[in-house]
């Protein structure tokens, strides 16, 4: 009995830790998805990109990964920005067949980033063995006699207590400051904020911006405990569109929950069917969250509110 | 004066030409097919290098019959259908009385199947899966023991030591993980050990709390798992931290017997244990001077797949001296007669089992001894003694 205790006890815990990480990298994708209509498919990529920065500061100049995210996070601001601005607002301009031109532009720039990177740094692996990695509490060094032993990774445990405030600065950002009200406002209708006179192609590249600082933050949060190599993006793109499309399409306080709805989903399977079948519990998830609740978390959120 | 340039090139090339064939006629000329693009290319690239440093010592003492080696290598991109087309140019086009090389089995299967068509005799260096020697081809010859044999080395150890009762199998889901998984699962019922806990994983997991602490609910005595480079040193970071008290935590070759593990995994992987072909302290002849010349060249030590191209090359070169004449059938005869020492171990192509013209020999086992690999069985082989029992998590420090 106990020893069944202890197995949902940890499972709950490894997947709320998980969880927490998924919903930092879903954040960015939804933020982008609600700005700008678009999926951006390069999200992993621009992850894998902040990856290798943490990765060479780390191995270097010995900067902890942790660290590592004041200079990373910045930089990829800077390089979303980048991309919105040279990349993805020309092609919005362009007359086509296909009506989501910028979206094939997001696969694009995701083979480009992923191939460059193994053009350079080779398709080996890396990681940057850290010295607390296996570090973790232990029930049993608090309370002696605990009937079960229960352990939380250090590591994870701070890259999840770093998610939440990046989460909570986020919401800060967004619903108190003039810029975030801006970006919102944006995102509810692009030509209201127009005429409101809000500077509407500067908000999509300050998004593109935040979006891609958000998921550099993931990445730096992740790479003390995995590992890297170029094409780990694809992995992490799909996890992020699962979560986006749980949370609602484009909706924040969706893509968190939806985060973390994934994280705990995935260690329950992991630990009561089997781990072969997590990633496919993950598309069944997303399957069953587009023909059952199509508006995803939010639309359950803004019915409540409504009081419908 | 444009128009003379351009014969001058013409004739020159001629001349160029002529001489290259005829300094040829004295080299032994070979192709090796290498997956040196793609997915598999780290491990072409080592074994690229590793023909390279067995060509200069050949070349150095002499060559084959008085005839320098060159080599030349056409990259498969580690896709079968390429390898197939590489094998088939090399015979039907350039003559090339006998075939060797390749990295992966499904490659290296595409190569046997064109070789015992056209009867020529193909030497597979690293290709595992069971069934290319299963088939009863007459021209095909294996150096690298089967899959299913691997863990024979772990296993004895398992009978004289550590006696368990109970496992727990933890494997990728990939042709290596699977086969793997499968072939331990049976020699554990084999052995009488219970088979608690069977579980696989997708490549690229980021958590295995969930299954592992399923495993430590099961309480099993041996933990094996077969798992490629990253995913070996997560698993032991992450039994670590859950303290996990197994009796013995075992690898499966592949990404548990390899450097990085180590420097990934740091004070996790201590004491863990691996199966493995070859190690860079070997005490085989020759093993422990090309695993230094290695390092000194290219910076790390070459994993197994390495001393395989390099003794490849040797087993080559033993067989064309005794073939009486370099044609297929003769080289055949020869092939069939070998049995030498290299740096990778005693090579002897056997009928048994049903297998066809392979080479049986003894697998090791290293352990993970103050943070470097140690070979620790068979005895005979052996660079330390194993370490047993091992203390638990918690009183590690």
């Amino acid at each position: 009995m106990a020893a069944q205790v202890e197995l949902f006890l940890q499972t709950l815990i490894a997947g709320f830790l998980l969880g927490g990480l998924y919903a930092l990298i879903g954040l960015g994708m939804a933020l982008i998805m609600g700005v700008m209509r678009i999926i951006n498919l390069a999200h992993g990529d621009l992850m894998m990109v902040a990856m290798y920065l943490a990765y060479w500061l780390f191995t270097l100049l010995g900067v902890d990964p942790y660290i590592s995210v004041f200079v990373v996070v910045p930089l990829l601001f800077l390089f979303g920005c980048a991309l919105q601005k040279f990349l993805i607002t020309p092609v919005m301009k362009v007359e086509s067949i296909l009506p989501h031109n910028q979206v094939i532009l997001t696969v694009g720039m995701a083979m480009v980033l992923s191939n460059l990177a193994t053009v350079f740094f080779t398709g080996n692996y890396r990681s940057t063995p850290v010295n607390y990695a296996s570090n973790a509490w232990y029930l049993t060094d608090y309370w002696k006699n605990a009937p079960i032993e229960l352990s939380l990774s250090m590591p994870w445990s701070l890259s999840f207590l770093c998610a939440f405030i990046i989460t909570v600065a986020l919401w800060f950002f967004l619903t108190k400051t003039d810029t975030g009200k801006s970006i919102r406002a944006t995102a509810q209708d692009v030509d209201a904020a127009t005429l409101m006179g809000v500077n509407t192609n500067r908000m999509r590249m300050l998004t593109f911006g935040i979006g891609s600082a958000l998921v550099a933050c993931a990445g730096c949060l992740f790479i003390p405990i995995y590992y890297l190599y170029p094409a780990l993006g694809k992995q992490f793109t799909n996890i992020g569109f699962v979560i986006t499309v749980l949370g609602g399409m484009g909706s924040t306080e969706g893509a968190i929950i939806g985060g973390m709805i994934l994280g705990i989903f995935e260690s329950m399977t992991a630990t009561y069917v089997g781990m072969g079948w997590a990633p496919l519990g993950r598309f069944a998830i997303f399957v069953a969250a587009l023909v059952f609740v199509p508006g995803g978390v939010a639309s359950l959120i803004r019915r409540k509110r409504l009081g419908r | 004066m444009r128009h003379f340039t351009f014969v001058a090139t013409v004739i020159s090339i001629f001349i160029l030409a002529i001489c290259t064939t005829q300094v040829l006629a004295q080299e032994a000329r070979f192709a090796i097919p290498l997956p040196l693009t793609g997915t598999n290319a780290k491990f072409g690239e080592i074994e690229k290098k590793s023909y390279e440093i067995a060509m200069e010592e050949i070349n150095a003492a002499g060559g084959i019959k008085g005839r320098k080696i060159a080599l030349e290598f056409e990259d498969s991109q580690g896709k079968p259908e390429i390898s197939r087309s590489i094998a088939e140019k090399l015979i039907d086009v350039k003559k090339q009385p006998v075939i060797f090389g390749e990295y992966s089995s499904s490659s290296s299967k595409a190569i046997a199947a064109v070789a015992e068509e056209r009867k020529v005799p193909y030497l597979v260096v690293t290709g595992a899966t069971d069934d290319i020697t299963q088939q009863n081809y007459k021209y095909v010859f294996r150096m690298n023991p089967t899959n299913a044999y691997y863990a024979v080395g772990l296993l004895s150890l398992f009978k004289e030591v550590v006696k368990p009762k109970s496992i727990a199998i933890l494997y990728e889901s990939s042709d290596f993980g699977t086969s793997g998984a499968e072939d331990m699962a049976k020699q554990s019922e084999k052995f009488g050990m219970k088979v608690l806990v069977k579980e696989q994983y997708e490549k690229g997991a980021v958590d295995f709390r969930p299954i592992l602490s399923k495993v430590k609910a099961a309480r099993p005595d041996v933990i094996y798992m077969v798992s490629y480079v990253m995913d070996a040193a997560l698993l032991m970071r992450q039994i670590k931290e859950l303290r996990i008290d197994a009796n013995l935590y075992a690898g499966g070759a592949a990404g548990f017997a390899i450097p990085e593990f180590i420097q990934n995994a740091k004070e996790a992987s201590e004491l863990v244990m691996t199966a493995t072909l070859w190690s860079p302290q070997i005490k085989y002849p020759g093993a422990v001077e090309y695993a230094e010349k290695y390092k000194k060249r290219h910076g790390d030590y070459p994993s197994y797949h390495g001393a395989e191209a390099y003794s490849a090359l040797f087993v080559m070169k033993d067989v064309l001296t005794r073939a009486k004449a370099w044609a297929p059938d003769d080289i055949r005869v020869a092939m069939k007669a070998t049995s030498m020492m290299t740096a990778f171990g005693p090579i002897k192509f056997e009928d048994k089992e049903g297998y066809t013209n392979q080479n049986f020999m003894d697998t090791l086992v290293m352990q993970v001894i103050k943070g470097k690999h140690e070979t620790i069985w068979p005895q005979k082989y052996a660079s330390a003694k194993y370490v047993y029992p091992i203390p638990k998590w918690r009183e590690r420090n």
